[in-house]
């Protein structure tokens, strides 16, 4: 078991992608970025990321392919790569995601849902272990948000993921937009289901954008963030004080000022927030 | 407590993939209008990074894009790799001569096909109309990369004219 404290203070923070590379290099105030683990070769790092280490920001690699929700065992190969990105880049910690990626033999390329099962919840452990033993740094896990939910669910989203934290000893990457997906698609109050979160496991939190489509909220990252989500990080704000939180900005790329105003908007209610917590 | 079913587990995984993704029967229990909604989007994800990643292709097909990306997803897994450029040639080449492509689709899926090219050289070349007649030569060299050479035919002027890149490989 390998129960990491939380050492870091990262602050705001961004996704890192080559589309947003001069605006990045640009904003005022941020503290960390993170690199999707996959798109980055630990030798040749992109320039952005390269100044950035040297402005002092840390770099926090976030895998996508490792499907430590899937029925194999985390790839060999994939695990030395997020490794060597997270020697490369001197990070705090990594990021990953409780899903599966394949099956059967077949990508999928996308984040898939877990039964929420004390079976899958066992395979998950398994997984997670093994990948926190090949791993350099702790490692943090965030829930996915899904439209489509398994059967048979043996206890709720909080539960569960409180469960696997518990058992592993990895950190949580909060993720409020998929919180507030997986409460409104599904149908339950998201700020109830936030305080069941292991909220002192929190590694830093994760804000994106999305839109309304019939009803159904999409967690695109490729849209504004919504006001219930910046309401959720308020609320957050007031029962603990995270260690980061970070917008993911994936397409649709706005232009800078858009993207200023994003993250202040995020700074804003972190803010807010941090003013109404009993104790502060 | 015993291990943990791997293969069952793998099984239904399985299962639960092969609906959203190619429309097959969900497995017992799954809330069908959910996992519509849910197979929708991932296809509509996956589409929109192939239209990215292919503008010239995506601005000729126009609106019939997602029908015909729907159509070739229901068949074709993305690519391990996930690489948007790689998963559009294999729907450029599903959409046959059918699709009748225009010159800049073409000249994007010659591009795409040298720069996706791995092993030992690669030559192609194509005669284009628009914005002006011209032989374009794509070429994939091992070591060098990518080059291509623009060829102007019956030039107004009289000299034949010749434009040429070098894409570098990455």
């Amino acid at each position: 078991m390998h129960r990491t404290p939380v050492t870091w203070r990262l602050g705001q923070g961004a996704g890192w992608r080559p589309q947003l590379d001069g605006a990045l290099a640009r904003a005022d105030g941020l503290g960390f970025l993170e690199v999707v683990a996959e798109s980055i070769d630990a030798n040749d790092l992109p320039a952005g990321i390269a100044a950035a280490l040297l402005r002092g920001l840390e770099v926090v690699p976030h895998g996508v392919s490792l499907s430590l929700g899937g029925a194999e065992r985390p790839d060999r190969g994939r695990l030395a790569h997020l490794a060597s990105v997270a020697e490369r880049v001197d990070a705090p910690l990594v990021s990953e995601h409780i899903a599966f990626v394949p099956a059967g033999g077949r990508e999928s390329g996308h984040l898939l849902p877990v039964p929420r099962t004390y079976e899958a919840l066992e395979i998950l452990c398994d997984n997670v272990a093994i990948a926190q033993d090949a791993l350099p740094v702790a490692l943090a896990l965030e829930h996915v948000a899904a439209l489509v939910q398994w059967p048979g669910a043996e206890m709720d989203e909080a539960t569960f993921v409180r469960e696997l934290i518990e058992r592993t000893g990895a950190l949580l990457l909060l993720d409020l937009s998929n919180l507030y997906a997986n409460a409104h698609n599904h149908g339950y109050d998201a700020l109830e289901s936030l305080v069941r979160f292991p909220l002192d496991r929190i590694a830093y939190v994760h804000v994106g954008g999305g839109r309304f489509r019939d009803g159904v909220y999409h967690d695109t990252h490729a849209d504004p963030v919504v006001p219930g989500v910046l309401h959720l990080v308020e609320e957050l704000f007031a029962l603990t004080d995270a260690p980061g939180v970070l917008l993911e900005r994936d397409d649709d790329f706005p232009p800078e000022a858009e993207l200023v105003a994003e993250l202040r908007a995020i700074a804003d209610a972190v803010r807010r927030g941090s003013e109404h917590r009993v104790g502060a | 407590m015993s291990a943990p079913d791997r293969e069952g587990y793998a099984a239904r995984q399985a299962q639960l993939l092969d609906a959203l993704l190619r429309g097959a029967d969900y497995p017992a229990g799954f809330v069908a209008a959910q996992a519509d909604a849910a197979g929708r989007s991932l296809r509509r994800k996956r589409a929109r990074a192939v239209a990215h990643a292919w503008p010239a292709l995506a601005l000729q097909l126009g609106d019939t894009f997602d029908a015909r990306f729907d159509a070739f997803a229901r068949t074709a897994d993305a690519p391990a790799s996930g690489d948007p450029l790689r998963d559009g040639l294999a729907f450029a080449r599903s959409l046959g001569r059918d699709a009748a492509l225009g010159d800049d689709a073409r000249v994007e899926l010659l591009l795409a096909r040298a720069a996706l090219h791995r092993r030992g050289l690669f030559v192609r070349a194509a005669w284009l109309r628009r914005p002006h007649r011209r032989l374009l030569v794509v070429a994939r060299v091992p070591w060098l990369g990518a080059v291509h050479r623009s060829v102007r035919g019956r030039p107004a002027g009289g000299s034949r004219a010749v434009t040429r890149g070098c894409r570098r490989r990455s």
